[in-house]
C-alpha cells in the first residue's frame, strides 16, 4: 500500500477517513487490475470471436471494439465501477482538506519564508483560465485545478496531491514522483554530455514530477508553470517542504513570458492530453521557442495510438469518453514525430523513449534500458499494471 | 472570501456517464459501492478495536484516537480489504469464468 502525502502539507484524517481511503485504493485496485484482466478475457473469449464471425475479419482499431464491447454487461459494470470509484477517492479525501485548510495555510507561509530553500510563487491573477480547464472538472476531479474557495486557497493541490496519493495505488510513488524520477535518471544516463542548466516543467500542477529534475541536475535552475493558481500555491509549500528550490509561475504553456532560447530542457508529464489539438500545437511551438539550440524538449504521455494494438487503444481511450477527458483520445490521434515536425523541429532531432517505472525496476533497469530501446510499447506502458512503463517522446533543438 | 469559509464542492459538474438502459441502475451501482465503502469503514475500525483489545485489555476513547496498525496489521487488513471487494462483487468474477469456461454444459429445455 501507498504511504499516503507524507511532507510538511499531510493533512490529518481521522480512522473512518483513513478507512474510505483505504477501501478507494483497494477498490480502485480491484477495477484496475482484477476488473481489466476479466474484461479482456471476456473480449477474447466472447467479443472478439463473435466480431470476426459477423465481420470475417479482426477489429482494425480500438473505435471498432469500443462499439461492441460497450454493449456487453461486463463492461458496463466495468466502468460505471471505474467512474464511481474515480469521484470517490476525490471525495474520500475532501473532509480533512476542508477541515485542515486554515492550517495548511499557515505552514505553507512558513514554508515559504524559508531562507535555505529559495524557490519562489509568482502567481498572475489576470491570467485567462483556458475553458480546457474552466469549463470541466477533468477526471472527474470536482474543482479541478483552478477554482478557489477562500482567499489564497490551496484546496485544489491538496486533493490533487492526497487524491492521486489513493488514485494511484502506489505506482506514482510515495511522493508521486516516479515518472519525473524514472525520466530524469534515464536522460542523465543516455546523454551524459546533456547538462541543462535551466529547466521549465509545462502544467505542472503541484510540481510533483518537477522537483526529480533538480535532484538529477543540482545545478540547474527549475522553473514549472500551470494555470491553476491554487495547485501553484500548494506545490510552491510542497517543494519548499521537501527541500527544493522551483520557482512556480501562473502562465498559459501556449504563451509563456519567458524569453526566447532561455531554456536548455522544456518537459512536461500527463499535460498534453489535457489540452485541445490547437493548444497542444501552440505548446510545441512556444517549446521550441523558449529551448536554447542544442536544448531538449521532452513530454511523458500515454502512447500514441497508432503503436498500439485495437485493444490496448480502446483500452486507454475509455478515459477520453468516460472520465471527463475528452482531448485524451484526440490527442492520442496525433502523431508525435509529426506534430513535432510541424512545430519547427528537425525531423532527425525526433526522440521517443519507454522507460521502466523506478519504483518497479530501479535504477539499474533504467540504465539497461538505454540500450534496448526499440520503439515497441506494449500493455505495459502507461497503464497501471505490473511493470509499468512510461513513454516520452520530444526533439532536440 | 474569508479564509473561515473553505467550503469545497464535492459534486462533479455536468453530465453525468450511464452505461446501462435499465432506468436506475446506474444510480443502484453508486449506491451499492457507497454501502460497500462504509461497511469496510466498520470492518476497519472493528479491526481496530480488536487489535486494541488484545494488545491492551482497556478501551479508552484517547485509546481509539492514537491507536495506528502496525505494518504487520496493515498488510493483514489490506488482505482482507482486497477479499472483501472480491466477495461483494462476485458476480463479475463469475461471469469472467463462464466465458472462459469449455461451453459443454448440456442446454436446458427452450423455454416455452
Amino acid at each position: 500500500m501507498t504511504k499516503y502525502v507524507q511532507h510538511g502539507l499531510k493533512v490529518q484524517s481521522k480512522p473512518d477517513e483513513v478507512a474510505r481511503q483505504n477501501f478507494m485504493l483497494n477498490m480502485r485496485s480491484y477495477v484496475m487490475l482484477d476488473m481489466a484482466t476479466g474484461m479482456k478475457k471476456i473480449y477474447d473469449h466472447n467479443i472478439e470471436p463473435n466480431f470476426k464471425k459477423l465481420n470475417k475479419r479482426d477489429p482494425k482499431n480500438g473505435d471498432e471494439i469500443h462499439k461492441v464491447i460497450k454493449k456487453d454487461t461486463y463492461f458496463k459494470f466495468y466502468s460505471s465501477i471505474r467512474c464511481n470509484a474515480q469521484e470517490m477517492v476525490f471525495r474520500s479525501v475532501l473532509p480533512p482538506i476542508e477541515r485542515s485548510m486554515k492550517d495548511l495555510k499557515r505552514k505553507a507561509k512558513t514554508l515559504s519564508k524559508s531562507k535555505k530553500i529559495k524557490g519562489s510563487l509568482n502567481l498572475d491573477k489576470n491570467l485567462p483560465i483556458p475553458k480546457s480547464v474552466s469549463a470541466i472538472d477533468v477526471h472527474l476531479m470536482p474543482g479541478c485545478y483552478h477554482s478557489e474557495h477562500s482567499e489564497n486557497d490551496m484546496s485544489q493541490g491538496a486533493i490533487y496531491d492526497n487524491g492521486v496519493s489513493v488514485f494511484s495505488m502506489g505506482f506514482f510513488g510515495d511522493k508521486l514522483d516516479d515518472i519525473g524520477s524514472s525520466i530524469s535518471l534515464f536522460i542523465k544516463k543516455k546523454y551524459p554530455k546533456f547538462k541543462p542548466l535551466k529547466i521549465l516543467d509545462l502544467g505542472c500542477t503541484v510540481g510533483h514530477n518537477t522537483l526529480p529534475w533538480s535532484n538529477a541536475y543540482p545545478k540547474a535552475e527549475v522553473h514549472a508553470l500551470d494555470v491553476g493558481a491554487p495547485v501553484l500555491r500548494y506545490g510552491h509549500a510542497r517543494a519548499q517542504s521537501e527541500g527544493v528550490s522551483v520557482h512556480f509561475h501562473q502562465q498559459n504553456a501556449e504563451k509563456t513570458n519567458f524569453k526566447d532560447n532561455s531554456f536548455d530542457l522544456v518537459f512536461s508529464s500527463m499535460f498534453l492530453h489535457e489540452v485541445p489539438r490547437k493548444g497542444i500545437k501552440l505548446i510545441l511551438k512556444e517549446a521550441k521557442r523558449l529551448l536554447k539550440p542544442g536544448g531538449l524538449m521532452l513530454h511523458m504521455e500515454l502512447p500514441p495510438n497508432k503503436m498500439l494494438e485495437p485493444y490496448d487503444s480502446f483500452y486507454l481511450d475509455w478515459d477520453s469518453y468516460y472520465n471527463k477527458e475528452p482531448f485524451y483520445k484526440p490527442f492520442r490521434d496525433m502523431v508525435p514525430e509529426k506534430i513535432c515536425s510541424d512545430a519547427g523541429f528537425q525531423k532527425s532531432k525526433f526522440v521517443q523513449f519507454i522507460i521502466p517505472s523506478i519504483g518497479q525496476f530501479g535504477d539499474k533497469e533504467i540504465i539497461k534500458s538505454i540500450k534496448y530501446q526499440n520503439g515497441n510499447v506494449d500493455d505495459r506502458t502507461g497503464r497501471f499494471t505490473k511493470g509499468i512503463h512510461w513513454y516520452c517522446f520530444g526533439s532536440w533543438k | 472570501m474569508s479564509n473561515d469559509e473553505n467550503k469545497l464542492r464535492y459534486s462533479v459538474r455536468g453530465k453525468k456517464s450511464r452505461f446501462f438502459e435499465s432506468d436506475g441502475v446506474d444510480e443502484l451501482v453508486s449506491i451499492c459501492m457507497s454501502i460497500a465503502q462504509e461497511l469496510w469503514v466498520v470492518k476497519e475500525e472493528l479491526a481496530m478495536i480488536k487489535n486494541l483489545t488484545i494488545n491492551k485489555g482497556l478501551i479508552t476513547k484517547k485509546d481509539l484516537d492514537d491507536f495506528k496498525f502496525t505494518k504487520r496489521q496493515k498488510e493483514n487488513l489490506n488482505k482482507d480489504n482486497k477479499e472483501f471487494i472480491d466477495r461483494v462483487f462476485f458476480t463479475l468474477r463469475e461471469s469472467v469464468e463462464a466465458a472462459e469456461a469449455e461451453p459443454d454444459e448440456p442446454k436446458p429445455p427452450t423455454v416455452p
